[in-house]
C-alpha cells in the first residue's frame, strides 16, 4: 500500500479523504502544534490521523488526554503559550470539557484555538443526539460548520487565522456523515508559523477571578459584536438571490453543514437551483444580519433545513420579528422536517416538492415485506467482558438475589443484550460509579450494588466517584473491566497501557496502586484474569459478600488486540473443540454464554465451534457442565 | 454503461455487508477510481461498530456535480451486497431498474439463537429479492475468491463483477490500479486474479441478460 495521501506536501494535489482526515489535514496546514482530546465516535480519526502525520511533521505535539476536559485544557494551555492548538472530541465530550470551555471563552485565545465537536444525529454510536450549535449562544463563541470534506479542510484552516484575529476560540461543529464520509479534496499549503512561543504572564487575562471575569465578560460581548458584524463578509457564508420565481412565488432556502450538501443535490434533482434563493452558512453562530435582511427582502417564503433542533429557524424568526416582518411572512423548518434523527436524502426531495408544489413520487414500501431480525453489534468472540458478565450472573444466581449493575460507556455496554443482560444503567462516562453511590444509599442489603466500567472509562472520570464512595462510605463493589485498550473507538491506548498516541512508550499507571491510593484498603482489592472463569466466579462471590468500598479488577487484553499480538509474535492461539460424544445439546454455551464462535448444529442437536471465529480464549471450557469442550494439544 | 445525460447523472452505489467483510475497503477503491476518471465523489460509511459484527452500509455517489453522500431511497443504481440478508435490508434503496449483485452467502447473526428468533433461509431471501427488482444476480464470490487463493478477496471479486457487467463508468485499468493501491504488496497477484474472475462473471451475467 502507498503512503496515505494526507501526508503529502504537495499543494494542489487532489485525492480522496475521509472527513476526519480532511480535518486533520486542515489542522496540519494551519500550522497547529498541539492537538489533544479523548477518543469518541465519530471524532477519533482526527487525532489518530494527526498521529500518523507526526512521523513526517515532527513539530506536532499530540496526546490522548485522560478525558475531554483535560484534553481541552492541554490545548488551551498551548493557546496561552501562543501556539496554535486544537482539541477534538465527540459531542458529549464537549459536556465534559465545558467547565473549562465556558470560562476559556471569556479569556479568549492567544495562539489560534479550535474545539472540534463531532455531533451524532441518529445516535449511531452515542447515548444522545445533543445539538452542540447551542454552545455558540451559551458560551458566546463563534460556531463553524462545514458541509463537505473539502470545506472541512479549508474551514478549519481558516478557523485558526480567525481565532487569532479576534482572539476568540472557535467551536468547529461536524456531524457523523461529514466525519465518516469521503470526498475529493485538493491539498493546500502547509503553513510554517514563525513566531515566539511561550507563556504570557498576563494575570488580568488568565486568572479568571470575579474582578477579572467581570471585565473579561465585557470584552467577550464586544468581541461577539465584532464577529457578528464580520459575519456578513465571512468567506464561507454565501447568499444567492434568484431572479426567477416559481409559480409567482420567490422561494428562499437556508442550510448549513451536511444538510446544505443534500439540499444542493435535491435542487439539482428538480433542476431548480437557479430558481430559488439560497442562504448558505459556514458560520452558524453568530449569523450574518445584513445578509439575512437582504435575503428576507428578496423572498416571499423561507424553509430552513437543519438536523436536530430548530437552531437557525429560531434565530431567523427572531430576526424577522426585529425587522418588523408580519406574521404573513412564513419561515418554515420543523413543520416540514423532524427534530429527531438524521435527515434521510429522500426527505429533502419529498419535502421540497411538497413545499414548492413539484411532483415527486414517494417511494412505496411493498406490503409483503420480508422481516429480518436486526443484526445487532455484539461482544466479539473471545471478548473478556463476556466472561466477567457471565461470572457476575453465576454469582447472582447462586446468591438467589438480584444485583443492581450500574454500568458505563464502552464495548461492554453491549452486554445489555441477550443472553448476558448484565447491566441496568448507562448514562455517561464514569457515571456507573457515581450512580452506584446514590443507588447504594437506598437499596437494601439484599441487592448488592455493582458499578461496572472499563479501564479507560475509569481513568476518564471514574476516579473522583470512587474517592467519593470511599469518603462517604457508600457500600459498593466497583468492577473494572481492564482490557488494556479503548476498544470501542478503535483500540486507542490509555494510561493503563502506558503507550502514547504516537506509539512511543510513556509511563504506565498501575490500576491497583491507583485504587489503593484513592483509599480502598488492600483487602478490598481483587485482581483476577477475566478468562479464568472458575476462579473469577469464586473471587467475585468473595468480593460481593465483603463490606465497604471494594474494587475488583477483571483483567484480560481485548481479544481483538490479543489476536493481533499473537499474529505479530507468530503465536498459534489454543485450538478449542467440542467432543461430540460428550455434548448433550443443552445449549448452555450457545444460549447462556453466547460467544459468536459457538454454534448449534440443528441436524445433530449438538454444539460446535466455528474455528473461523474462535480466538482460543478457552472460557467456554469452564462454561460447559458436561466437560465436553476441551483444548486440543498436539 | 449507457447514460442519457452523462454530465448530470449521479451514479449511486450502495454497498452493504457485515462488519469485517471489506465494505469500506471496496468503497475506498471505488472512490479513488471515480476520482481518477474526473468525477466529484462523496461517500458515507459505517465506522466504529463495524468490527463488532453489525450491519454495515456504505453509500457512494459520484457525478460531475454532487454534494451530499446519502442516496435517496429508491434511487440506488447498484446495490452491491456482500451478504444475502443485508441485500434484503437495503432493498428500500432500490427502484425497478436497480441492479443487485449479491455475494451468495448468508451469515446468520449469533444473536438469533439467543433471541430464539427465526432467520430467513437463503432460498427464501433469493425468492423475495426477485420480487423487488428483475435484476437480481447472485455470485458465489467467496468461493471464487477462495479459488484464486484467499477468500478475503471476495470484495475485489465483487468489484470485478461490477466492471464485467459494465455497471460502472470507470475504465478497467483505472479500477485495477485503484485496487492495487489499497492491497498489500505481497497480495497484488491474488487481487488481480480475483478482479479478473469477477470480470468474467460479470460478463457472463450480462450475456445471459441480453440473450
Amino acid at each position: 500500500m502507498n503512503n496515505p495521501f494526507f501526508i503529502e506536501n504537495r499543494p494542489g494535489k487532489k485525492g480522496i479523504l475521509l472527513g476526519n482526515e480532511a480535518i486533520a489535514r486542515g489542522i496540519l496546514e494551519a500550522g497547529v502544534i498541539i492537538g489533544a482530546g479523548y477518543p469518541g465516535t465519530p471524532s477519533s480519526e482526527i487525532l489518530t490521523t494527526l498521529a500518523d502525520m507526526q512521523r513526517y511533521y515532527t513539530h506536532l505535539k499530540l496526546e490522548w488526554s485522560v478525558n475531554e476536559k483535560v484534553g481541552f485544557e492541554v490545548a488551551y494551555g498551548g493557546s496561552m503559550s501562543n501556539v496554535r492548538s486544537v482539541a477534538c472530541m465527540k459531542h458529549v465530550g464537549v459536556n465534559v470539557a465545558s467547565d473549562a470551555f465556558m470560562t476559556a471563552c471569556y479569556a479568549g485565545a492567544r495562539g489560534g484555538m479550535v474545539l472540534v465537536s463531532a455531533d451524532d444525529p441518529n445516535c449511531y454510536s452515542s447515548q444522545n443526539e445533543q445539538d452542540n450549535r447551542f454552545f455558540g449562544p451559551h458560551a458566546l463563541v463563534p460556531v463553524f460548520e462545514p458541509s463537505t470534506p473539502q470545506e472541512a479542510k479549508d474551514l478549519i484552516k481558516y478557523a485558526f487565522d480567525f481565532s487569532e484575529l479576534y482572539q476568540t476560540l472557535v467551536l468547529f461543529r461536524t456531524t457523523t456523515r461529514l466525519n465518516h464520509g469521503r470526498g475529493d479534496v485538493v491539498l493546500g499549503e502547509i503553513k510554517k508559523i514563525n513566531r515566539e512561543y511561550g507563556f504570557d504572564w498576563d494575570r488580568s487575562r488568565w486568572v479568571c477571578l470575579p474582578s477579572h471575569s467581570r471585565v473579561l465578560r465585557i470584552r467577550l460581548l464586544e468581541r461577539m459584536e465584532d464577529i457578528s458584524d464580520f459575519a456578513d463578509e465571512f468567506p464561507f457564508n454565501s447568499l444567492k438571490i434568484a431572479k426567477e420565481r416559481i409559480n409567482g412565488i420567490r422561494y428562499g432556502l437556508v442550510a448549513a453543514g451536511v444538510p446544505y450538501a443534500h439540499l444542493m443535490d435535491a435542487l439539482n434533482y428538480f433542476g431548480i437551483k437557479d430558481e430559488v434563493s439560497i442562504l448558505k452558512l459556514g458560520m452558524v453562530y453568530p449569523v450574518p444580519r445584513k445578509l439575512i435582511s437582504k435575503f428576507f427582502n428578496s423572498v416571499d417564503e423561507v424553509l430552513v433545513i437543519e438536523e436536530l433542533e430548530p437552531f437557525l429557524e429560531d434565530i431567523l424568526k427572531k430576526i424577522a420579528y426585529e425587522e418588523g416582518l408580519s406574521g404573513e411572512f412564513k419561515i418554515h423548518g420543523k413543520d416540514y422536517f423532524p427534530q429527531n434523527g438524521e435527515l434521510p436524502a429522500e426527505l429533502y426531495l419529498e419535502n421540497i416538492a411538497k413545499w414548492i408544489g413539484l411532483s415527486y413520487e414517494k417511494v412505496s414500501i411493498p406490503h409483503d415485506l420480508m422481516i429480518i431480525p436486526p443484526r445487532l453489534p455484539i461482544l466479539c468472540p473471545g471478548c473478556s467482558h463476556r466472561a466477567t458478565f457471565y461470572a457476575i450472573k453465576q454469582v447472582e444466581k447462586k446468591m438467589k438475589t438480584k444485583f443492581v449493575n450500574s454500568s458505563d460507556i464502552g464495548c461492554y455496554t453491549l452486554a445489555v443484550y441477550k443472553p448476558l443482560e448484565g447491566l441496568d444503567t448507562e448514562v455517561c462516562m464514569g457515571g456507573s460509579i457515581g450512580l452506584a453511590n446514590g443507588i447504594s444509599k437506598i437499596q437494601s442489603k439484599d441487592n448488592p450494588v455493582l458499578a461496572i466500567l472499563g479501564d479507560s472509562t475509569f481513568f476518564h472520570s471514574g476516579i473522583p466517584a470512587l474517592i467519593n464512595a470511599v469518603y462517604n462510605e457508600n457500600n459498593i463493589l466497583i468492577i473494572i473491566l481492564d482490557n488494556r485498550s479503548t476498544s470501542m473507538t478503535g483500540f486507542q491506548d490509555n494510561p493503563g497501557t502506558g503507550v502514547k498516541i504516537t506509539k512511543e512508550p510513556g509511563i504506565r499507571v498501575i490500576l491497583e496502586d491507583l485504587v489503593k491510593g484513592c483509599g480502598v484498603p488492600g483487602e478490598n482489592i481483587w485482581v483476577e484474569d477475566s478468562n479464568n472463569l472458575t476462579k473469577l466466579i469464586e473471587k467475585l462471590e468473595e468480593a460481593i459478600n465483603a463490606k465497604g468500598v471494594r474494587v475488583f479488577i477483571s483483567r484480560h487484553t481485548c481479544s481483538l488486540v490479543e489476536t493481533k499480538q499473537f499474529k505479530a509474535q507468530k503465536i498459534q492461539p489454543p485450538l478449542v473443540k467440542i467432543n461430540q460424544d460428550k455434548c448433550v445439546g443443552c445449549l448452555i454455551c450457545v444460549n447462556k454464554f453466547g460467544c459468536p464462535a459457538l454454534i448449534f448444529d440443528e441436524e445433530h442437536k449438538k454444539a460446535n465451534i466455528d474455528q473461523t471465529f474462535c480466538r482460543g480464549c478457552k472460557v467456554c471450557i469452564d462454561v460447559c457442565p458436561q466437560e465436553a469442550i476441551y483444548e486440543e494439544r498436539d | 454503461m449507457e447514460i442519457e445525460d452523462y454530465n448530470h447523472k449521479v451514479f449511486s452505489y450502495l454497498l452493504v455487508g457485515v462488519g469485517g467483510q471489506g465494505v469500506i475497503r471496496a468503497i475506498q477503491i471505488l472512490s479513488w477510481a471515480a476520482l481518477r476518471e474526473g468525477f466529484k465523489v462523496r461517500t458515507a460509511e459505517t465506522h466504529g461498530m463495524a468490527q463488532r459484527g453489525g450491519s454495515v452500509a456504505s453509500y457512494l455517489r459520484f457525478c460531475k456535480d454532487v454534494e451530499g453522500p446519502l442516496i435517496p431511497r429508491g434511487k440506488a443504481d447498484i446495490i452491491l451486497a456482500f451478504e444475502t440478508s443485508e441485500a434484503v435490508r437495503s432493498f428500500t434503496y432500490a427502484g425497478p431498474n436497480t441492479f443487485f449483485f449479491i455475494n451468495n452467502k448468508l451469515i446468520v447473526p449469533p444473536m438469533i439463537h439467543q433471541m430464539r428468533r427465526e432467520y430467513p433461509k437463503n432460498d427464501e431471501i433469493r425468492k423475495f429479492l426477485k420480487n423487488v427488482s428483475q435484476y437480481i444476480y447472485f455470485i458465489n464470490a467467496e468461493e471464487l475468491a477462495e479459488n484464486v487463493g484467499n477468500s478475503r478477496t471476495m470484495n475485489v471479486v465483487m468489484l470485478g463483477v461490477l466492471m464485467g457487467a459494465e455497471k460502472i463508468p470507470i475504465k478497467k485499468q483505472t479500477l485495477e490500479e485503484a485496487i492495487l493501491q489499497f492491497v498489500p504488496k505481497n497480495a497484488q497477484d491474488i487481487n488481480k486474479n480475483a478482479f479478473q474472475i469477477g470480470i468474467d462473471n460479470g460478463k457472463s451475467i450480462m450475456r445471459e441478460l441480453h440473450e
